[in-house]
């Protein structure tokens, strides 16, 4: 299964999605985006809070009328030793039939075992049997949905001690094997940088740019244990400085992909956000050009 | 060194908090006790799932306070942690659990107000269907509707206590001021939750319209709902309990039971 040719090609499932900023969509801001239509490229929903709301997916499917939208999934665990949920990738893929989203991602991470769902983004240890674990599940979701996905760079708060991989080294293999694409989330790699002490930029620049079908910008949040500083992904702030201009530096190694502002905790009023996402379009614009090549558009 | 198989079990029970020396082996330290690195992922378990408890129980949060909520969550939380990764089907047992919590024996009515609670939520997210109208009965040879079964409402949902859990509800939701007194003797209810137009409504119903429809709900063929019913109220009136729930837009699918089915 895991060959080396890869049969889905990322660009394909990129074709509707504009190579420039959108939003996370949340369920307090629907109504408002749905009324006043904001000028905004493109929105990104949790696919795991339509998967069982007849209501939620009526308003996702009017949204979808006016916006590309792409499907990102906290719950399906690519992670997981024992495979995949059966029903839950059914879910995913009946949702993807009808919402037809422009991209679907899910994490480099897991959350489920014995049957039991963690809800939390929990760390692999790089290994080549995870990595043959992940490569088959992605393999599988694939399948299923017909396409490419994009897998993203968790934020983590511990490693293994037994983990020779590098993270990057192991989502270009991973993205070689299978065809997948790396949702590339800026933010989580200075929050897992600063947590450990290497240098973020040196991570994005490990990364291989052919593969990158998205970039993620967040907010987290500070806190002090034992004298050490750790930063914590909540995505409950604006994004700070050093992440902007690892940003930058993305763009100007990936080109211009779709770039989504996630936020989640203390999620502020609309504007806001939007604010942020004009920014990321700024910020593009200044680092390649005006009319600079939009890879995935 | 564990297998990736044997390191997520082990990290999966130490977070749920039962002490798991493997998976702390198998954690570098990298400047920071291996516990705390844990805790920071434990608590995004049990913080985030606790939420997601609170916001489909809100007025069991409240009656019972939220530092008292939070503590019984996580112990729910640490029983029965989720199955699906969908937050929206989480909960389900909570009030089976606050049943036999011993910290809340006395609040005799709170799993039964879980239990509404829980009906609430799930109305919100149940999917939409559209009603039938009465007309699709036309084809049905009159030998045949003691066979009849309905297909009700996905997000209708049906409670009985012997405690008023209704007036609980309603003095204790979100924006009631919490100062009403409810006399705990005052009577018990049979309610009905739906989900109409977007709104969640509370309905209460009389004993025989309450049997009849949980029948139904059931899957129970109208002959068995009628007899269930005529048992709660002797002055039940089939006729109308039926048209009543056509006209109140409850009814999305109709079938025939086999024969063989009436005698049960």
């Amino acid at each position: 299964m895991n060959g080396a040719d890869a049969v889905y090609k990322v660009t394909n499932g990129s074709a509707s999605m504009p190579a420039r900023a959108g939003i996370g969509l949340r369920g307090p801001h629907m109504a408002e985006i749905a009324a006043t239509r904001p000028a905004i490229g493109w929105l990104e929903v949790h696919t795991e809070n339509y998967i069982e709301s007849g209501p939620g997916l009526r308003r996702l499917e009017a949204i979808r009328r006016d916006y590309p939208v792409s499907l990102h999934g906290v719950g399906l665990s690519l992670g997981s030793a024992e495979g995949l949920d059966a029903s839950h990738l059914a879910a995913l893929a009946a949702l993807a039939a009808r919402i037809e989203p422009g991209l679907v991602s899910e994490h480099l991470s897991w959350s489920v075992t014995g049957g039991v769902y963690l809800n939390d983004l929990l760390p692999l240890p790089y290994t080549e049997e995870s990595l043959e674990v992940v490569c088959w599940n992605v393999d599988r979701v694939q399948q299923a949905l017909g396409r490419a996905i994009l897998v993203e760079n968790p934020s983590a708060y511990l490693r293994f001690r037994h983990s020779p991989i590098s993270e990057p080294e192991f989502l270009s293999a991973l993205a070689q094997r299978t065809g997948c694409g790396i949702l590339c989330d800026v933010n989580n790699i200075y929050v897992t940088a600063v947590n450990f002490g290497f240098d973020p930029a040196a991570y994005v620049d490990a990364l291989p740019p052919a593969a990158i079908g998205e970039i993620h910008l967040a907010g987290h949040f500070r806190t002090e244990r034992r004298d050490k500083t750790l930063l914590i992904d909540d995505h409950g702030d604006r994004v700070v400085s050093p992440v902007w201009e690892l940003y930058e530096r993305a763009l100007r190694r990936f080109g211009r992909v779709p770039t989504l502002i996630e936020w989640d905790k203390r999620l502020p009023e609309l504007p806001v956000l939007l604010d942020e996402a004009a920014r990321a379009d700024a910020v593009a614009q200044t680092a390649l050009g005006e009319g600079a090549h939009a890879r995935a558009a | 060194m564990l297998g990736l198989p044997e390191l997520q079990a082990s990290f999966a029970r130490a977070l749920l908090g039962f002490g798991d020396d493997a998976i702390s082996d198998a954690i570098a330290e990298d400047g920071l006790s291996r516990e705390l690195r844990l805790d920071i992922y434990r608590n995004t378990v049990l913080v985030s799932l606790t939420d997601a408890l609170a916001a489909t129980f809100p007025v069991v949060c409240r009656l019972v306070d939220e530092r008292f909520f939070r503590y019984a969550a996580a112990e729910f939380i640490r029983a029965h942690p989720p199955e699906r990764p969908c937050l929206s089907a989480y909960g389900e047992g909570f009030a089976h659990f606050l049943a036999a919590f011993p910290a809340c024996r006395e609040l005799v009515y709170l799993p039964d107000m879980a239990r509404l609670e829980w009906l609430m939520h799930r109305a919100a997210h149940a999917q939409d269907a559209a009603p039938i109208s009465p007309a699709a009965l036309g084809g049905l040879a009159e030998a045949e509707m003691p066979r009849l079964v309905l297909e009700l409402d996905p997000s209708l949902g049906l409670v009985s206590s012997p405690w008023p859990i209704d007036r609980i509800w309603r003095a204790n939701r979100c924006g009631a001021d919490g100062a009403e007194r409810i006399d705990l003797s005052s009577g018990g209810a049979r309610l009905e939750v739906r989900r109409v137009a977007d709104e969640i409504l509370l309905g209460t119903l009389d004993p025989g319209r309450f049997a009849f429809r949980a029948e139904l709900q059931r899957g129970s063929t109208l002959a068995r709902a009628a007899e269930a019913a005529l048992a709660a109220d002797s002055g039940f009136d089939l006729t109308r309990a039926l048209a009543d729930l056509f006209r109140e837009g409850a009814v999305v699918a109709i079938g025939l039971a086999p024969p063989e089915d009436l005698r049960s």
